[in-house]
């Protein structure tokens, strides 16, 4: 389990690189597309084997990209602003295809369902996760965070603020986590909130779920830790240490063997989820890593492992991971 | 049977008096012999044979009775027995005198020597009168008068047995006492002499004269001789005991094992004729001592001390005793005794070891001073003894008196080049002034160590693994610190081979079930000498970010030692790291629970709190407990005294200036009392540092912030963030913005990894400053990806947009694309303001909601000016181009036409001379039209902008007048500067372009930093102007304090712990 940098791009945004994430391979397409977004208030796409620019920069997403994520088809992404706008737009043409909103409450971390008839978005200060169904682009749902109980009241006396979202492979749980470190777990069959997994108190940014085992979720927070949860059966399974900052993104191999996270400690990590361990440190970016990303199974070249990173310092980075 | 017939007076009778059965009562015999008038010889016999038997009261009654004045008149002539009789009672006087002590003793002297005068004065040649004066001499101690007496006797008598004897011990006495050698060696040859003549007057003498004459060659250093001669007192009298001892310590000190038993042998012998025997039993005791029967060691010694009152003999038995005590754990008793056996010897020459365990024992309980003079007196006889030295070494070590510890132990290691000890211990004194000294040692001591074959110490690992943790050489720190510990259960619970399936260990500090379990299974061993490298080892994982084994490790300690109070704190401090703050105080509390007094505890506490709105009162309580406790040494709860002070000063609840004031100066007391302890202290100078920036006296901070800054950019262990950023603040008071934002900006990727989103915003106010909106509004973007539920960010977010757009179209020339972007800019800032607005109906985060509508009003008027400007623009701009097309065609036209021309001139050069000249001059003046056109179409938009120009040049002159008010002020007081600062802000407005309102976002953001901590929002627009002064004052100092000041502070209270910890 190693990576080995293959390719980086130094500014490949104006301006500081904060969201990344694989297009998959699609029909007409053989190959996945990375996709950045940054504060130049632009996404980009790039060749999966050799970064080149897939295509002129789509400008419009005002204020700056704050996440991205793509449809498991591979056709359509989508791109969160901090004017709290989500963007869908056609990967190749980069078209739009619908603009969203959750008003009153800006919008940060989204995710597709992994069948991709749903979109989810961390709803910030509203407290909940927006869904919105991927046909007509209609709000299905809004489920709010419940306070846990003989919750600590917040200092601003406001309510939990949202920061992202995870599905679990299945499609069964959605989990979203929170500034004030904890994190919902819903039924997301029955949209139905189950219950909080705690252990964190400082925001966790980034969340995702194993594809080989669906109930557990790794986790990156601002207090140096990654979590591992059983989140079914609400218990922490593990914790691992080593980042010398906030954990800002995390995302697992597509085999479920490793998670790679990315810090404001300028690093990327590789961390062996069986051992519990870090395996490796990256320091090519010189500035906070605020993306990382497995490219997805399918398509050409399937058999290697990819995994791009996305930096402050406006450079994003490809590695090899086997 | 013995009997005395006493004559009965005036007959020929006797009356017989059986000597076994004398009557109990003397006065029934005093009777008789008073009745019968019996010679006084016969007195004597009787009183002898009552002392023979014991009845010590009957011998006395008898002597004085036979000693009075009716006695010497009766018998007047009778003179040897009445002399004999007085010379009983002093020689009885002299003997209870040896065994009393003083005062006691001194009478008994007393009454001897009177006796003896009396017999004195009826016959002062009497010999024994003489001899009996030489021993009382002796017993007092009046050697030379001993000496004398003796000598008056010989003179007359040479061959005096009793003199002879009584000089011979006088002689040996004073060698004893003598303090030179040689000088000690005459007196023992003069007394060998006199026994020598002793024992040819009477060949036949008792066994103690050639026991004097043994004890005489042993001091001589005859030792065979001297063991001859004791060999030949034991075939005299085989219960000999002094004899039997001597010969036994001959034994003894042969070292030889066999021979050493032999003299057990005596020894025991001598014992069991004689149980009193002070030596033997010292030597007894010694003996099982070794052999760790300290029972009868006790019983032994205390023997020894009832029965002896020979000072060194006792010193010996106190020692034995301390020592018993001592190897037992009773180190109170051990140095009771030990105290009593020093007080016992005259000089340290005689007897030195119980000064080793006294000094040992005092340095036990800590007491220095005395510890240290005990082993002085050690080194007095034995000058290079290393243990006493090493000792000398660790009292200096504790005194604090670093160079005099590292002096001695350097001389131990002169003397002993191999006490890898000493070398460790000078490894670690050194270890704060001189890093490569220190590792040079603790390296010999290891290598010394690896050549005698011995196991490296822990502690000594230990001491490398720290010395590399310094030096930031982590890899190598663990390879020692692994290294110290070795194979243990902590390797297991390293590597998850052991717990892993345990759930929800990591964030439960205080949860143990995991370690009760694990005990169910595998024996949980953690040896007491490896806590100490555990948690150094624990220290580093932490600083190499690997907290989840650290604290691991930690919670080990504790499950074993449950009073290792720093493994509670450290989990504290990993658990307010994590903001899990609730779980820290709890961890603090159990570990003053171990220590109610223990001061970093009380200090964590205090900072806990302080960030709490309901306890940061009680945190002055805490700070004061760890102040106290460490009797105002410890600088760090001084400086948080200060801070507290300082924070109070500036609490918004506490509205009376005085308060402040007082607050304030406590503040600068408490900081000054650290600088004057500790005059490098970095904290305490930033400290000071503020309260003049507070003042308003820039000059004054700059050169203490510079001051600090520099010293902390110097030192890898100790960092000052605050200074950079405190330092960045007085560039931006005084208008340094460039420089400002470069100290933002290397503070924020210096130490915060460029996360802090509070600097962030100190960032975008400089940028605000400077009309650098672009930054501004980037800084502000940053700040919000980093703090997202901070709503006060969008709203300067939309403020800097809008300043943007308005000083945009404030400007005389500008491009489309700026116009366009104004356009864009607008939209979003209505497009933030209204969330925000929307926002704040549903979400209380303090923002006035009118305020916010009046913003996005003023966006929106501010967005149909701009939309007309970029229409005009555009439109503008599609007429340049076109008539910038016209010119270019009618250019190239004309250049076409000339190269036509000109072909043509070349063919009509001469005739056509004057038309092309004309026809040149005419395109000339085409094109100058051309270009006046150009200038009149760009000033179409002029009407409008004719306002606008006003606007911005009315501005302009406030704004410049302003600054040069700025400077002004800055010299003066705070209260004045807080009035400047409104005055400053209420201009703001009035530059605005638009007059909407008097309230606009620069005067917003200005203040943004404040609603860090207070609610934002609090100033109404309206409310603005009817501000009382004192509130608006207030108000605006907290704004500026708040912002600037305040945050550092918290700053110091965080940072300044990782200073201590290095420490620990």
């Amino acid at each position: 389990m190693k990576l080995a940098g293959l390719k980086s791009v130094d500014g490949a945004h104006e301006e500081s690189v904060w969201a990344a994430a694989w297009a998959p391979a699609a029909e007409h397409r053989p190959t996945a597309l990375l996709l950045t977004g940054a504060l130049d208030e632009t996404v980009r796409a790039w060749r999966a084997d050799d970064l080149a620019a897939a295509s002129p920069p789509a400008r419009g997403h005002a204020l700056g990209v704050v996440s991205l994520a793509a449809h498991p088809a591979g056709v359509i992404a989508a791109a969160v602003s901090l004017d709290s706008y989500i963007r869908v737009f056609d990967v190749d043409s980069g078209a739009s295809v619908a603009t969203l909103d959750a008003p009153p409450s800006e919008v940060w971390g989204v995710q597709f369902h992994p069948k991709g008839v749903a979109l989810a978005a961390a709803g910030g200060g509203s407290g909940s996760v927006k869904l919105w169904d991927t046909e007509k682009w209609q709000p299905i749902a809004s489920l709010p965070v419940p306070r846990p109980e003989g919750a600590r009241p917040d200092k601003t006396g406001s309510g939990k603020f949202v920061l992202s979202v995870a599905w679990s492979p299945d499609g069964k749980l959605l989990a979203c986590g929170s500034m004030d470190g904890t994190i919902a777990v819903y039924d997301a069959v029955r949209m139905k909130f189950l219950h909080h997994l705690e252990g964190h108190h400082m925001p966790v940014r980034s969340m995702v779920f194993s594809p080989v085992d669906p109930h557990v979720l790794f986790t990156a927070c601002d207090d140096a830790h990654i979590h591992i949860y059983d989140a079914k059966e609400k218990g922490l399974i593990g914790a691992m240490s080593g980042h010398a900052s906030w954990v800002l993104s995390i995302d697992v191999s597509p085999d479920g063997m490793a998670v790679a996270t990315g810090s404001s400690d300028r690093t990327v990590r590789l961390w062996d989820i069986n051992a519990r361990a870090s395996v490796q440190t990256m320091s090519n970016h010189s500035d906070q890593v605020w993306a990382v990303a497995f490219r997805p199974p399918g398509g050409e070249g399937v058999r290697a492992g990819r995994l791009a990173s996305a930096s402050d310092d406006k450079s994003i980075s490809l590695y090899d991971y086997s | 049977m013995a009997s005395v017939y006493i004559p009965v007076q005036g007959t020929e009778e006797e009356v017989r008096v059986a000597l076994d059965h004398l009557p109990h009562d003397a006065s029934d015999i005093l009777d008789i012999l008073k009745a019968e008038q019996a010679p006084l010889h016969l007195w004597l016999i009787i009183a002898r044979e009552y002392f023979k038997q014991g009845k010590i009261e009957q011998f006395r009654q008898i002597l004085e009775e036979g000693s009075g004045p009716e006695i010497d008149e009766y018998y007047a002539d009778v003179k040897y027995e009445r002399i004999a009789i007085l010379n009983a009672l002093g020689a009885f006087h002299t003997f209870l005198g040896k065994a009393e002590r003083a005062p006691q003793r001194e009478v008994h002297f007393k009454d001897a020597t009177q006796y003896y005068n009396r017999a004195s004065r009826i016959d002062e040649t009497e010999p024994s009168t003489w001899i009996g004066k030489g021993q009382l001499c002796v017993a007092k101690g009046e050697m030379q008068m001993a000496s004398d007496s003796f000598k008056i006797v010989l003179d007359e008598d040479v061959d005096n047995f009793p003199a002879l004897l009584g000089q011979a011990s006088v002689y040996f006495l004073m060698g004893d006492m003598e303090q030179q050698h040689k000088k000690a060696l005459e007196f023992y040859r003069n007394s060998l002499d006199l026994y020598k003549r002793a024992m040819r007057a009477y060949a036949d003498c008792p066994a103690a004269v050639r026991l004097g004459i043994a004890f005489c060659r042993y001091k001589i250093g005859q030792l065979d001789r001297a063991r001859q001669a004791f060999e030949r007192v034991l075939q005299l009298d085989p219960e000999n005991v002094d004899a039997l001892v001597a010969l036994a310590i001959m034994d003894l000190q042969t070292n030889e094992a066999g021979v050493i038993r032999r003299g057990m042998d005596k020894m025991r012998r001598a014992f069991e004729i004689f149980p009193y025997c002070t030596l033997a039993l010292n030597h007894l005791a010694n003996h099982y001592f070794f052999t760790g029967q300290h029972f009868v060691v006790e019983q032994l010694t205390e023997t020894a001390l009832s029965s002896s009152n020979h000072g060194l003999l006792k010193s010996q038995a106190y020692y034995n005793l301390a020592r018993s005590y001592h190897s037992k754990g009773d180190i109170e008793t051990a140095g009771r005794y030990y105290i009593a056996s020093v007080k016992e010897i005259n000089k340290p020459q005689d007897f030195v070891l119980p000064f080793v365990g006294l000094g040992q024992i005092q340095l036990k309980f800590g007491d220095f001073k005395r510890s240290l003079a005990s082993f002085e007196k050690v080194l007095e006889v034995h000058p290079e003894n290393c243990e006493s030295l090493k000792a000398i070494g660790n009292i200096y070590a504790n005194l604090g008196e670093n160079d005099k510890a590292i002096e001695t132990f350097k001389k131990v290691t002169r003397i002993d080049p191999k006490d890898h000890q000493a070398f460790v211990e000078l490894g670690e004194l050194l270890v704060e002034s001189d890093w490569a000294a220190a590792m040079e040692y603790l390296k010999t001591a290891r290598t010394l160590l690896k050549k005698a074959g011995e196991k490296t110490p822990v502690e000594l690992l230990n001491g490398i693994g720290l010395l590399y943790f310094e030096k930031a050489e982590f890899e190598l720190a663990e390879q020692s610190f692994k290294e110290a510990l070795g194979d243990g259960i902590w390797l297991s619970i390293m590597d998850w081979s052991v717990g892993s399936s345990m759930v929800s260990w990591s964030v439960q500090y205080r949860d143990q079930s995991f370690f009760h379990e694990l005990e169910e299974r595998v024996p949980l061993e953690l040896p007491c000498d490896k806590v100490t490298t555990l948690f150094n080892y624990a220290r580093l994982l932490e600083e190499l970010h690997d907290t989840v084994k650290a604290s691991l490790l930690y919670r080990l300690i504790i499950f074993k030692y449950a009073d290792y109070i720093d493994a509670y704190l450290r989990l504290a401090a990993i658990a307010k790291e994590k903001n899990n703050i609730q779980l820290s105080i709890e961890l603090i509390g159990d570990a003053l629970k171990i220590n109610s007094k223990y001061p970093n505890a009380l200090s964590m506490l205090g900072s806990l709190e302080l960030q709490s709105d309901e306890t940061w009162l009680t945190a002055k309580e805490r700070f004061r407990d760890a102040k106290d406790s460490t009797e105002g040494k410890d600088p760090y709860s001084l400086l948080q005294l200060g801070n507290w002070n300082y924070f109070a000063a500036n609490r918004p609840e506490k509205k009376a200036p005085k308060f402040e004031a007082t607050h304030r100066e406590k503040a600068k007391e408490l900081y000054l009392n650290v600088l004057k302890q500790n005059p490098g202290n970095m904290f305490a100078a930033n400290g000071i540092g503020i309260l003049h920036a507070e003042k308003a006296q820039w000059d004054i901070a700059k050169e203490l912030f510079t001051q600090v800054h520099e010293a902390a950019s110097g030192s890898i262990f100790v960092q000052v963030p605050d200074v950079w950023i405190n330092l960045a603040h007085i560039f931006f008071a005084q208008g340094l913005f460039q420089q400002a934002v470069k100290m933002y900006q290397n503070c924020l990727r210096k130490f915060f990894y460029n996360t802090d989103a509070t600097i962030l915003l100190y960032l975008s106010r400089t940028h605000y400053e400077a009309e650098q909106w672009q930054d501004c509004r980037k800084s502000l973007l940053r700040a919000i990806h980093l703090a997202p539920s901070n709503y006060l960010l969008r709203f300067n977010v939309g403020v800097s947009m809008q300043k943007f757009s308005a000083s945009t179209l404030q400007k005389t020339k500008r491009t489309v694309e700026e116009v366009r972007a104004t356009v864009t800019e607008l939209q979003n800032a209505i497009r933030v303001f209204s969330l925000l607005s929307v926002a704040s109906t549903y979400h209380s985060h303090g923002f006035d909601e009118r305020k916010i509508e009046t913003h996005v009003e003023y966006c929106k008027h501010l967005l149909d000016a701009a939309k007309v400007h970029r229409d005009a623009a555009e439109q503008a701009e599609q007429q340049n181009r076109q008539k910038l097309e016209v010119a270019r065609q009618i250019a190239l036209a004309e250049e076409a036409r000339r190269r036509a021309e000109e072909q043509r001139k070349f063919q009509l050069e001469r005739r056509k001379q004057e038309d092309e000249l004309k026809q040149v001059m005419q395109q000339e003046q085409h094109f100058e039209r051309v270009k006046e056109q150009w200038k009149t179409s760009s000033n179409t938009p002029g009407k409008r902008k004719d306002r606008s120009k006003h606007e911005d040049e009315d501005g302009g002159g406030e704004k410049r007048r302003r600054k040069g008010g700025k400077r002004r002020k800055d010299q003066k007081t705070k209260m004045q500067y807080g009035e400047e600062e409104e005055d400053e802000y209420r201009n703001e407005p009035e530059d605005d372009y638009a007059n909407i309102t008097r309230d606009t976002g620069g005067d917003k953001l200005e203040k943004a930093p404040d609603h860090l901590l207070v609610a934002a929002g609090l100033e109404d627009s309206d409310a603005e102007d009817d501000m009382v002064p004192q509130s608006a004052i207030e108000r605006k100092r907290r704004a500026w304090s708040e912002s600037d000041e305040d945050e550092p502070v918290q700053g110091a209270v965080q940072h300044s712990p990782s200073a201590t910890d290095l420490s620990e």
